[in-house]
Parts: structure tokens; sequence; C-alpha cells
């Protein structure tokens, strides 16, 4: 997949206000391309997590068009979607979606038995320096949404993909770490070619950025 | 997987598994018992005779002293055949056909010294009243060999009557089958001479049978042409616990030769218990598949969230619902192989006492029974599995 097409797109829930939208995203017509870093800046409750539902497949109440390359979203199919999940797209929720029953690295884990992509010497390294080594045996549930933010962020780097996104990556880490994960997520996006989609409300990941839209 | 099954663990009930095993477990066995009880009692009222078909009596009139001064009235006429062949409860009729030439039959070891030698006779019934191998129940013109029933009471009298007192060997129905009778035919002034070989003994027929063919040639050949008014018929009936039957042939002053009726009965009546235990077998593990969907909802229902997220990081819908699946598989194959053990444990003990009471009794196997285990355990494995299918199919379209 090489471009995110956004045709007219807007949340359902936005429809009766439509006349006063004023976005860089909704009502648009847009293209984000792969190799492009970009920077959604939005405040709150303008539709930044919904933009990400939709674009995974988990949501589908918006109106306009959103397409992979020239593939109307709407129109692909479960098989199509799981293979986008594990090969194309990959995302760090705003909300982790981690599982807390499981270790820190079995979170990992089971995403990397799936796509069998990283090294468990390369996934050790990012441990290391995202400074969670020592927790890797800790259950999810008893780590601190910073340190969960970098689990979560080592697993959406366990597959290969064209776009990744980052919803609100940093909004519990302080700068130091913040800049560590932003280099991290950088040349891993490098090395495979893809696409970086980060989106922020305020603090934001210090990139060097192609484009900044506003939501 | 070892992961996604850690994670999909949580919440599995043990109580309310175990439930269903154990009432899964209750149901199957039942179902199956109940089926190779059935299998097992109902060669009672088969036994050695095979080539017999079931639903049928053999109708005779009753002997009186009229009957026995006139020499007439044995016979059944013309109207009476047909009046019997338009009752509700009669599905086929056929006709005795009996001998109209004499017969003789000698047999025996000439090396042992024995030797037989006896006037008889013949009749014949329709050849589909004999569910006999076709190939062997069959005469050819010009054929010597000539194919026999014998009535098994003729063996009894011989091996308890006859031998006992006399000091005689005693024959087994297979040594019998082995010898063959010199059969001498005679009338219309011609004589023939045939070798009678024994194909089976019959319980229920009390006359010496030979196929249709053989009668109609002979008939003709050493008979004196004259048509000849049967004295017994063979009545196949839709049920022969049908209470019109019994009252018709009591009207009529018929006879059935054998406990048939009675017999039938008895059948008809297993047949109905066995039904009904199993159907109470087959709603008990309706019930417990019920109890089984339930749980798997429940479980289901309480780890959408982290199927959702398993869904959502890329596997796909039949990986997450794999070890349900399989869970769900691993119970049923469990409950199958438990109710089999059971099965065979309590058919042991059952055996055991219809063998001191039958004790010529022939036992069959479990193929047919095992056979239903197997269908009822892919039956319920694969409808498990497509209902949790569509379950996780929901919480893909959740949000859809």
């Amino acid at each position: 997949m090489d471009e995110i097409v956004l045709k007219n797109a807007l949340p359902v829930v936005f429809e009766e206000r439509r006349s006063l939208i004023n976005s860089d995203v909704w009502l648009k017509e847009l293209s984000l391309k792969k190799g492009e870093t970009v920077l959604i800046e939005a405040d709150s409750g303008t539709g930044k997590s919904s933009l990400c539902s939709y674009i995974f497949g988990y949501r589908k109440d918006f109106t306009g068009q959103i397409c992979f390359d020239s593939t109307d979203i709407n129109k692909l199919k479960v098989k199509d979607w799981v293979k986008l999940r594990e090969k194309s797209l990959s995302i760090l929720w705003q909300e982790l979606r981690l599982f807390p029953e499981l270790s820190a690295w079995e979170n990992v884990m089971i995403k990397n038995s799936l796509t069998h992509f990283q090294t468990e010497q390369q996934i050790n390294s990012w441990f290391d320096l995202l400074g969670i080594a020592d927790k890797k045996d800790s259950k999810i549930g008893r780590m601190s949404f910073g340190q969960q933010q970098r689990v979560a962020m080592i697993r959406s780097l366990c597959q290969p993909f064209d776009f990744i996104f980052a919803d609100e990556p940093i909004s519990h880490l302080d700068d130091k770490n913040s800049s560590i994960m932003g280099q991290i997520l950088l040349s891993e996006a490098r090395r495979q070619g893809a696409g970086v989609i980060v989106t922020s409300i305020g603090k934001h990941m210090d990139l060097d950025y192609t484009k900044i839209l506003k939501l | 997987m070892k992961l996604v099954w850690k994670l999909l663990r949580q919440h599995i009930s043990i109580g309310q598994f175990s439930g269903f095993t154990l009432a899964n477990m209750i149901g199957m066995t039942i179902i199956l018992l109940g089926l190779q009880f059935y299998q097992d009692v109902s060669s009672i009222f088969s036994s050695k005779e095979s080539f017999m078909k079931k639903d049928y009596i053999i109708v005779t009139k009753q002997i009186n002293a009229v009957s026995t001064l006139t020499g007439k009235g044995t016979n059944f006429t013309k109207n009476e055949i047909n009046e019997l062949k338009n009752q509700s409860f009669t599905r086929s009729l056929g006709l005795f056909q009996p001998a109209d030439f004499r017969v003789s039959a000698s047999m025996g070891m000439k090396n042992v010294g024995m030797q037989f030698s006896t006037e008889m006779f013949f009749e014949s019934v329709p050849d589909e009243y004999v569910d006999f191998d076709s190939s062997q129940w069959i005469y050819k013109e010009n054929d010597n060999n000539l194919p026999i029933i014998l009535p098994r009471n003729y063996l009894n009298l011989y091996n308890f009557g006859f031998a006992q007192t006399r000091g005689l060997p005693k024959l087994s129905e297979n040594v019998l089958s082995m010898i063959s009778m010199n059969i001498t035919v005679s009338g219309n002034q011609k004589q023939g001479l045939y070798k009678g070989k024994i194909v089976g003994f019959s319980n229920r027929l009390n006359t010496i049978l030979v196929p249709q063919s053989f009668m109609n040639w002979a008939n003709e050949e050493y008979g004196k042409n004259e048509s000849v008014e049967p004295s017994r018929l063979i009545l196949e009936v839709y049920n022969p616990t049908d209470d019109s039957i019994v009252k018709y042939f009591q009207d009529k002053g018929y006879e059935t030769e054998d406990d048939k009726l009675e017999q039938g009965k008895t059948a008809w009546f297993l047949k109905i218990v066995v039904g009904i235990v199993m159907g109470v077998g087959i709603l008990i593990t309706v019930l417990a598949l019920y109890v089984l969907m339930l749980s798997i909802y429940l479980l289901v229902q309480k780890n959408t969230t982290k199927l959702e997220n398993l869904l959502l990081i890329g596997y796909s819908p039949s990986h997450v619902a794999m070890p349900y699946q399989l869970l769900t598989f691993f119970l049923n194959g469990f409950v199958f192989v438990c109710a089999i053990m059971i099965l065979i444990v309590v058919r042991g003990y059952y055996l055991e006492m219809l063998e001191s009471l039958y004790p010529d009794l022939l036992i069959g196997g479990l193929g047919t029974t095992l056979l239903l285990g197997i269908i009822l355990f892919i039956t319920v494995s694969l409808l498990n599995m497509w209902v949790i299918r569509l379950k996780i199919a929901s919480i893909w379209k959740r949000k859809e």
C-alpha cells in the first residue's frame, strides 16, 4: 500500500455541525503517502481517535470515502483486514490495548509470534533503550501508563508496515524517553520505507515532520 | 498459540464445563446404550430365523371333529383368501402350495451304518417370503440338486427323542447340512431322483420347504394337474400388535401356527421402550449442548475486550476461535470415549444375564453403536465450532 486517501470524510457525529468544520483532514481530499512523516494536531473531541479507528477498520461510522491506494476501505473483507493489520498497518492506540494479564514481554511476543518479524535480540535492545528492561516480566496491570506506552510502542514495531500510526504516543512520557521513542520509531519506519502518522493534543514527538495538519 | 491460550483461558468456569461434560456423558451413554441394548436383545426375537421375513404370520384353520370326519373345511377357499387379502392389516398374502405328488427321502452315512428312509411331503411358499440368498434358493430344471428348509423341530425330535433312546449319535445342524438326502419323487407314472440339500432350519415353518420354482415344475410334471386349495397361508402384516388381527382370526376360526403375534407385540414394545429411552438420552444431550453453548457465550462475552484486541493486532477470527474450538472438541472427544467405556462395562453385565437366559443368543458387535457415537461426536463438535465462529464474527462486527 502506497497511499491512504481521504475524500470528504467526516465522522457521522459531526454531521450536524458540518458547516462549522474547519479542518485540514475532515471534508477535504487528503493523501497520506508512504515515506512521509505527518503530525496531526488536534483539540480534544475533534475525532483523532475516530480517524485511527476508521483507518484500522474498527469503526465505520463516517461519511465520505477513505481509500487504500484506489480501494474503498468499506469494500474490504475480513480476510483483507486481517492481512492489512498483520502486514501493512501498525498502530499504537491511545488506549494502548495491551493485555493486563500478560507480562510486558508476553504482550510484545503475542504480536511477534504471529508475524515473526523482529528478532528477540532486537526486541531486547528496545526494552533496554526505553529503560524498561527490568520490567519485562512484570504484569502490564502493575506498570505505570508511561511504561505501558513504551511496551505498546515496541509491540507496534513487531510487524511489517507501510504506515504506522501513533495516537498520542508520548502523553505520559518525559522528554528523554519521548526522544528515544521518536528515534526508534523513525529509524524503524525509514528502514521499512513506511509512512509515520503521529497525532497529538499538545506535547508532540519531536520529529522532522514533512506535513503538519490540523484536525 | 500458547500466549493466546494463556489469555483466552481467563474466565473459564471449571464448574460449568464439568456440568456440561457430565450431562453430555449421561445423554450420550443413554443414547448409545439404548441402541446397543436394542441390537443385542432384538436378536432374541429373530435368532436363527434370519432367512424368514419378520412381520409375517402363518394362518391355518382350526381342526375339529367335524373337519376330521368330513375331511373338508381346513382348506382356504378363493373367497376366504380374497377377503383376507383385502383386510386393512394385510400387507401381502402368500399361499402354501402343497405337492401334488409322492415324495420319499432316504439319508444317512453308509460308512457308519446309518440309513433312514421315510415318506414325506413338500410345500412351497412364494420366494419373496423366504429371505434367503437367491442364488442358493433356486431350482433349475433338469438339475438334480434340490435345496430344502427343514423344521428345526424335526431335528430336535430326532436328537432328543429318537437318538437319545436308541443310543444313536446326535446330529448338529452343520453336520446335517453337509449330508445330502436322496429324494425320490413319483406320480403321473413318472419317477425322478434328486439330491436334497438342507440349506436351513426354521423354527416357525412346520413344513418341509422347497423353492417355488421346483414346486411349479414338479406339480406339472408329476402331479395330477388338479388345482389344490391351500391349507396354510402366509400373511405379512403392517403391525403384528394390531388388535383387529386377533379379532378377525377369532371370528373366522383361524389359528396362527406360532406365537408370532405375541412375539411381535413384545418386539414392538421393546422398540417403543428403547425409543423412549433414546429420546430421553437425546433430550439430555441437547440440554447439555445448550449448557455448553451458554458457557461459551458467557466466556466469550467476558473475554470480549481481549478477543477484540487480538483481532486488532492482526489475529484472524479463525485463529482466535481455535482455542475455544479445540477446547470443545477435546471435551466432546473425552465424553465420547467415556460413554463408550461405560457402555462396554454395562453391556458386560447385561450380556452375562442374557447369555444365561438365552444360551444360543447370537451376540452382535459394537459397530453400529460406535458409528452412531462417532456421528454424534462429530455433529456436536461441528455445531460447537460453528457457534463459536459465529460469536467471534459478531465481535468483529460489533463496531460496524
